[in-house]
């Protein structure tokens, strides 16, 4: 549940990262969306995320829970990215987490993150039906955690605690007028989690070890909007699929390897300011709109960002 | 140009991606422990005269004398034997893997894998209240049991029990007929797992078969294709290896039965069953407390949730009789209102806010909260490597966990007689600044189970292996201490818990000192 809203709120966060003016002087941009920055450009930002949820779906029912009542994760990232080429953007990001709970006695955590980076590279631009151009971007991206952050407290566990590797594939259609169309997808592997306890019980049996499998993601992501003078306005499905894992069980805690799926609408306004120039604001919101072991998470993000040329 | 850059980014992520996966392309768990197959150092042959837990003795269910292994009959049986050796599956083949690492560790594996699954107390009703689990609707939901701690002790302690005395029995008639297993027979059939030249009838395969799954389906009902599917395994690998012949296996079977009904009889009159109490029960604890001038504990679940099991106190021990478990009891605690005990929620309260990375891993090793297999199963786990290592029969086997779960058991029953004497609150509720990185569980502080079943299990295992004691009193203090780091216990309780875990298990260590197995 907080596990999923943890990724989710990583993921929602690249999301919002992403956006910009590809042509403006400010651009910031995730792995997941179809802009790239201009040559020998870094873009430079923090993002302030704020993720709270009072239903979740333990396995596929949803409930409430009097024992966590709201439990909200807020997260300060700092991100960059740098237009190595015009074709090739580099992409880090690095969150500091904190969660609460309103009700119950749970304590909440907080500390760094995982670290992800991401390359993205250009591999195809061409005019396409005489009204805009399409483009093909492949990311290779990979995360690993930045602290020894247990991810055996969920849902108020800060992450997942598994590095991770992904291959994703974008296509953007940029019409010649304002509005555009981007689609994207990947796949995740991630590695085997450590826990700091001997056995656990997921899936319908019982593990001597402290050593768990986290199975694959998939993820898709379908976005439009406009981009006019200083505005970028991207509004996006997303989903995400968990290849395997176990459900939440009645009454249980959710677990690391859960099965945690969702589809999310997301929305964004980034705006690049005239006066300093290089500057620009983007303001976020999220919903998830269904999930399986992940919380019915409402997310808001606040960001700014500049821009350096060398 | 363009094609070098796109070798530069395709090098730089396939880099990357080597990074994060370094150490970790073999990405295979191992579920279980690894048993190798199971040759024990001594047969043990005097195992029927070692003293009972519950049968009047070792020939108190008797087993008719076998056929000789010149008759016909049996002839037949070796035939059979050799006609499934000749034809195994893949599958039968892992099934004689699996069940050589030894009867009494794979069945200690199962069962706390059952544990496990069923740990899960009732969710709340929409109005609030909570539903109690039904042994007569184990699959609803709630499903029955929830093998909380206490469940789950007295569970393991009778399993192993009557496996122990089970296999006594069966140990006693092995040596009164001397039937060798086929494989010492008749050459022409093999022994696919270790066979030695304890005899096989009856199949103490089969009676640990019978009185496992006899035990765990009355236990956890709701499991019982499983048990079955587990239990007729374990006989067939017996018969597939070479191990014992048809005839010994229906022997071994009967006796497991028989052993069974006698423990499940006893189990049914411990007291479980009125364990759980009544609003009236309940009440009168609270006011009984606040009559001594105490805080009474209150649960800190919402909605608030019925203790859990406050008259576990009066179910049977194994050792100790009633006044016995009475006459243990701790002093009481710190009063709720002393210097002491401010004292004591303040050091919680500093800790839980400045807890380091290394108390948190120590309060997560220990958590052994819900969904788990409970403190008493993490100390079988612990046992199991120790059983495993020290290569012993199957009757010695049953022995260490009998005597390790009927203490732990003891432990269960006085820790809970204490906890609903004295019914004191925890330090989140006297001071509810303090959030706690472990669940909280729902019943009274004062004295710690985690203490408790920890300092019984290790005066146990450190009889049975004296060369670890050092090792093993480390553990009982970290997971003593772990419920400290975890914000839901005081020091005092933790103190008071190990003291009389440790005076507890001392009761099963003189039991054990004069059953003579060491004779």
């Amino acid at each position: 549940m907080r596990l999923s809203s943890k990724r989710a709120s990583l993921q929602a966060l690249g999301g919002f990262l992403a956006a910009a003016l590809a042509t403006s002087p400010v651009l910031a941009q995730a792995p997941d969306d179809g802009v790239l920055m201009s040559r020998k450009t870094l873009n430079v930002g923090a993002v302030y995320g704020h993720e709270s949820w009072s239903e979740y779906w333990e396995g596929t029912l949803k409930r409430t829970n009097d024992n966590i009542g709201t439990l909200t994760t807020q997260s300060v990232s700092l991100v960059g990215h740098y237009g190595v080429t015009d074709r090739l953007t580099l992409v880090g990001m690095l969150p500091y987490v904190w969660t609460r709970a309103s009700q119950g006695t749970l304590h909440g955590l907080r500390g760094v993150q995982d670290l992800s980076v991401a390359a993205k590279y250009q591999v195809l631009t061409t005019p396409f039906t005489g009204a805009g151009t399409l483009s093909a971007i492949i990311v290779g991206a990979a995360g690993v955690p930045a602290s020894d952050y247990t991810p055996d407290f969920l849902p108020l566990s800060i992450g997942l605690g598994s590095r991770r590797a992904s291959a994703r594939m974008t296509l953007r259609f940029q019409s010649h007028g304002d509005w555009f169309l981007d689609g994207t997808a990947a796949r995740t592997w991630r590695n085997q989690v450590k826990l700091d306890r001997v056995a656990y019980y997921t899936d319908g049996e019982l593990y001597l070890t402290d050593r768990v499998a986290m199975p694959a993601l998939f993820d898709w992501k379908v976005s439009t909007g406009f981009r006019k003078k200083r505005f970028y306005v991207p509004l996006s499905i997303v989903q995400q699929r968990t290849l395997g894992g176990g459900d939440i069980r009645r009454q249980d805690m959710p677990f690391v390897s859960n099965r945690m799926n969702y589809t999310r609408a997301e929305g964004m306004v980034m705006y690049g300011l005239s006066v300093p120039t290089d500057l620009a604001l983007q303001l976020g919101a999220s919903r998830t709109l269904s999930g399986r072991n992940v919380g019915e998470a409402t997310m808001i993000t606040f960001g700014a960002f500049h821009t350096f040329r060398f | 140009m363009r094609f070098s850059t796109l070798r530069l980014a395709l090098t730089g992520t396939i880099a990357c991606g080597s990074i994060v996966l370094a150490s970790g392309c073999d990405n295979s768990i191992h579920p279980t422990e690894i048993l190798p197959p199971l040759e024990a150092t001594s047969l043990d042959a005097g195992a029927g005269n070692w003293r009972m837990i519950a049968l009047s003795g070792p020939s108190q269910f008797v087993v008719a004398p076998p056929a000789s292994v010149t008759s016909a009959p049996y002839v037949t049986e070796l035939s059979a034997i050799k006609a499934a050796q000749g034809q195994l599956s893949p599958a039968q083949r892992q099934a004689i893997a699996y069940w050589s690492g030894g009867g009494v560790l794979r069945w200690n594996q199962i069962m706390r894998a059952l544990v496990a699954r069923y740990n899960l107390p009732p969710a709340p009703a929409v109005n609030g209240t909570y539903p109690v689990p039904d042994a007569e609707n184990p699959f609803g939901d709630p499903a029955f049991p929830f093998a909380n701690p206490a469940y789950a002790a007295r569970a393991y302690s009778y399993v192993s029990a009557a496996q122990a005395d089970a296999l006594k029995s069966a140990w006693y008639w092995k040596f009164q007929y001397n039937r060798p297993s086929p494989a010492k027979v008749d050459n022409e059939v093999s022994a696919l797992m270790p066979v030695s030249d304890l005899p096989a009838y009856p199949s103490e395969d089969a009676v640990l078969s019978g009185v496992a799954a006899d035990m765990l389906k009355v236990l956890f009902p709701a499991a019982v294709e499983e048990i079955t599917l587990r239990a007729a395994e374990q006989r067939n690998a017996a018969l597939w290896s070479g191990k014992a012949a048809a005839s010994d296996i229906v022997a071994g079977l009967a006796l497991g039965k028989s052993v069974a009904a006698v423990f499940i009889a006893r189990a049914s009159t411990d007291g479980l069953r009125t364990a759980g109490g009544s609003p009236t029960l309940w009440q009168s604890l609270a006011d009984a407390a606040v009559a001594r001038g105490e805080i009474p504990w209150i649960s800190q679940e919402s909605p608030a949730r019925p203790p859990m099991l406050p008259n576990f106190g009066l179910v049977r021990g194994w050792m100790l009789t009633p006044a016995e478990f009475v006459a243990e009891r701790p002093l009481p605690p710190p009063s709720t209102g002393s210097a002491q005990m401010v004292a004591e929620v303040a050091e919680v309260r500093r800790v839980v806010d400045n807890l380091t990375r290394d108390q948190l891993a120590i309060a997560l090793k220990w958590n052994d909260g819900a969904g788990t297999y409970t403190p008493p199963g993490h100390w079988n786990d612990i046992a199991a490597e120790y059983v495993r290592d020290a290569r012993m029969s199957e009757v010695r086997t049953a022995r260490a966990f009998a005597l390790l779960n009927m203490a732990m058991h003891d432990a269960a029953v006085g820790c809970w007689e204490t906890k609903f004497f004295y019914f004191n609150p925890r330090p989140s509720q006297l001071d509810p600044r303090i959030k706690t990185p472990i669940g909280l569980p729902n019943f009274p502080s004062y004295s710690s189970g985690h203490s408790t079943f920890s300092a019984a299990a290790v005066t146990v295992l450190s009889y049975l292996f004296p060369s670890a004691t050092a090792t093993l009193a480390a553990m009982r203090d970290e997971a003593a201490i772990s419920r400290l780091y975890g914000g839901i216990h005081y020091r005092s309780d933790i103190e008071g818990g190990k003291s009389h875990g440790t005076a507890i298990g001392g009761y099963t260590v003189r039991f054990a000192q004069q059953d003579l197995a060491n004779e």
